[in-house]
């Protein structure tokens, strides 16, 4: 319900600037007499497909015995293959450009679909006595099935599943090594282990992801393939990058690594007007050489002193950017 | 506020609407051109990007030399409270001269301004009344409340800001907890308010940032009522926990099957479906999903006082419930004349793509937590791809 709106309507149409036709809608919509409950009912389907797999993952935790393994696998599998097979009848045909979901539960069941699968897939693993050293493989498989399906099904939501998924991948491989239960191992979170210590593998596999997601989404980007996945990637890709090198700043090197890091991101954000990127780069930027000069104040009172003279600077520089931008500015 | 705010916001958000037809196609660029010009923009504005940066340098810069002027006057608490006091007056007075003289709206620096003005104002009151010792304990905190409410109500009235209506609203509501009866003020209060804050939300005569703040007060004062009446609240005696008195052998806990208890258990359901039958009737989304929070948290209740097992079939059975409610509402909607019925639809009506695509981004943000998992933590079996959202994995990272 918007009363300035519908004030402002009669004026528009009679100044010309609104299309006659379209005003007793946009009146509608404005006095609160239509209301869409679209963004709504996507949250609630979205919190009902995480409700439905917590259910599912207490049922094998509890019912192991029970129910037995055969009964599980088969329950599990047959859930996802009625959804996945729901997901193939209605979607339409592939395109490497951006396709309009067939409707508004598409991405959620699929979401679902994939997750069964995933839990079907973990569940078979234990049954089937992988030892621990094998199962992290289950995530990277998962990230690449969620992907295809991403691709396939055009769907955002599950593109953002792989991603993370992958990055999980990368978590686990290293958690196994932390604890020890590596050992002999010849998986590559091992390695990465025994080479750089755990903060240092985890630092450098954080970097690494996020090079390779942002480097995904450039290319899909320019390759204009799928380039709608691209803001997933590339900022998932950032924040996980300027994660990694932050993580380090206990020494000053990686202090200047994030100021670096953090200025090139913000000066190509703001030549591509990406502003959240931009906003990243700013916050990157600022911490970095804070830490940087961090070395120089041993006075706690200096420090405050450069947070207050620093800050205010930045508020200028962020006003004069935001004035040079002018006519590229972001929507309020 | 004053009348040129409160001309600037109205213009702001025909502008707002006008953005949106035209990212829907209704207008083209010189009619949004036209707009702009018929409404016209006399503040200094910044996107949320720009906003969020400015707020965040802005409380930066007070703090740090806020914690300057700190050290050099020692470690003298009366010295720190006056200071406190000075710095809290001034950015109030800061922010007062950006929103008029300068004319800033949707800048950051105000919002960051007006929020430390406030919160340094409560500090020094914090420690007048309770380090201090000016008064009681026991009546410092409802004393302290009441000015937190009152602050940030002025705040909410002459600046327009929504959020401090809500938290006024909330520290009121502690402050009213402090009463013998506060439960009762608490449901009286909503009950008797909820009709004139509705009606003033929807009010064309308030100001845009007026009528928000009228809904952020009916959605506090709500969740004050819903909380009063749930039967956990009784039980805990949240309510009195809040006003500070001390529960005790828990005597106003309900005996199980008593008629208090039947009628606590009713009104927990009842609140939520009241409030939803109100945003039906008044096709309100504020109040449709406070409703929907609440019901759901009523539901959790109930699984927990009712006992209802297995806890597998009660959550997988509601998140089967909740797809099909949700598929059948939209083929209910859908099938409408015109894609809508009684005035709703499950129709994208000028929907932000950008913004639904910046959501989707932040959700998958939010779920990727670059944490390794803790050593030794070996589990028998996780399902899924790590724990998904919107994106995904528990990403222990």
């Amino acid at each position: 319900m918007n009363p300035d709106v519908v004030l402002a309507i009669p004026a528009l149409v009679e100044s010309g600037a609104l299309p006659p036709a379209a005003a007793p809608r946009l009146l509608r919509m404005a006095r609160g007499e239509l209301v869409s409950v679209h963004a709504e009912l996507r949250a609630l389907l979205y919190a009902g497909v995480l409700l439905l797999m917590g259910g599912v993952g207490l049922l094998v935790r509890q019912n192991l015995d029970r129910i037995g393994p055969v009964a599980i696998a088969t329950v599990l599998g047959l859930a996802a293959a009625a959804a996945l097979a729901w997901v193939a009848r209605v979607a339409p045909p592939f395109s490497w450009q951006e396709v309009a979901s067939p409707n508004l539960a598409f991405d959620y069941i699929l979401l679902l679909g994939i997750l069964l699968v995933a839990a079907d897939l973990a569940y078979c693993e234990v049954q089937l006595g992988l030892p621990a050293s094998h199962r992290e493989w289950h995530l990277l498989i998962v990230a690449g099935l969620a992907g295809l399906a991403a691709f396939r099904f055009d769907s955002r939501v599950v593109f953002s599943l792989s991603l993370s998924t992958f990055a999980a991948w990368r978590g686990v491989a290293l958690a196994d090594a932390w604890s020890g239960q590596g050992e002999g191992r010849s998986d590559s979170g091992w390695h990465i282990f025994r080479a750089l210590g755990a903060a240092g593998a985890w630092r450098w596999n954080a970097i690494a992801c996020g090079i390779l997601f942002a480097g995904l989404g450039l290319g899909l980007a320019h390759w204009r393939r799928k380039a709608h996945f691209e803001p997933v990637a590339v900022h998932l890709g950032c924040l996980l990058a300027l994660g990694g090198i932050a993580a380090g700043m206990d020494d000053p090197a990686w202090g200047a690594a994030l100021l670096l890091a953090g200025a090139a991101l913000a000066g190509v954000a703001y030549r591509t007007r990406r502003f959240p990127l931009f906003a990243y780069g700013v916050v990157a930027a600022y911490a970095g050489v804070t830490r940087l000069l961090a070395e120089l104040f041993h006075d706690a009172a200096l420090g405050c002193l450069w947070l207050a003279a620093s800050s205010a600077m930045m508020i200028a520089g962020l006003l004069v950017v935001h004035r040079r931008m002018g006519r590229m500015k972001e929507p309020a | 506020m004053t009348p040129e705010l409160d001309r600037a916001d109205r213009a702001a958000a025909v502008r707002a609407a006008a953005r949106s037809w035209r990212r829907a196609g209704i207008i083209d660029d010189a009619a949004m051109a036209a707009v702009e010009s018929g409404f016209p923009d006399d503040r200094a504005r910044a996107g949320p990007v720009f906003r969020v940066l400015l707020f965040l340098f802005t409380v930066v810069a007070v703090s740090g030399l806020l914690g300057f002027l700190a050290m050099g006057l020692g470690g003298h608490e009366q010295a720190l409270a006056a200071l406190a006091a000075v710095a809290g007056a001034a950015l109030l007075a800061l922010t007062e001269f950006q929103v008029g003289a300068l004319r800033r709206r949707q800048g950051g620096t105000e919002a960051a301004t007006s929020l430390l003005g406030i919160g340094l104002l409560l500090a020094a009151a914090a420690w007048f009344l309770l380090a201090a010792r000016s008064i009681e304990a026991a009546a410092g905190v409802p004393a302290l409340c009441a000015l937190a409410a009152a602050l940030a109500g002025v705040a909410a009235w002459r600046w327009g800001y929504p959020l401090y209506a809500a938290l006024g609203t909330a520290a009121a509501l502690v402050a009213l907890a402090h009463l013998p009866a506060g439960r009762a003020v608490w449901i009286a209060l909503a009950l008797a308010a909820a009709p004139a804050l509705l009606h003033l939300s929807e009010s064309p005569r308030l100001p845009p940032a007026h009528r928000s703040s009228a809904m952020a007060v009916l959605l506090v004062a709500l969740g004050g009522l819903y909380l009063a009446v749930h039967l956990g609240s009784w039980d805990e005696r949240i309510v009195e926990r809040i006003g500070g008195r001390d529960p005790g052998p828990a005597p106003l806990a309900l005996p199980y099957g008593s008629v208090l208890w039947w009628s606590a258990m009713a009104a927990t359901a009842l609140v939520p479906l009241l409030v939803l039958a109100a945003g039906l009737r008044r096709r309100r989304l504020p109040l449709l999903l406070a409703g929907t929070v609440a019901a759901v948290a009523s539901l959790a209740t109930f699984q927990q006082y009712l006992r209802l097992e297995p806890v597998w079939l009660v959550l997988t059975g509601a998140g089967a419930l909740g797809i099909a409610v949700v598929l059948g509402l939209w083929r209910y909607l859908d099938s409408g004349p015109a894609g809508e019925r009684g005035g709703f639809t499950a129709a994208p009506l000028l929907t932000d793509a950008r913004r639904q695509a910046a959501l989707e981004v932040g959700v998958a943000v939010l779920t990727l937590q670059p944490e390794a998992r803790a050593a030794g933590d070996e589990r028998p079996f996780e399902g899924g791809g790590g724990r998904s959202g919107g994106a995904g994995a528990t990403g222990e990272f």
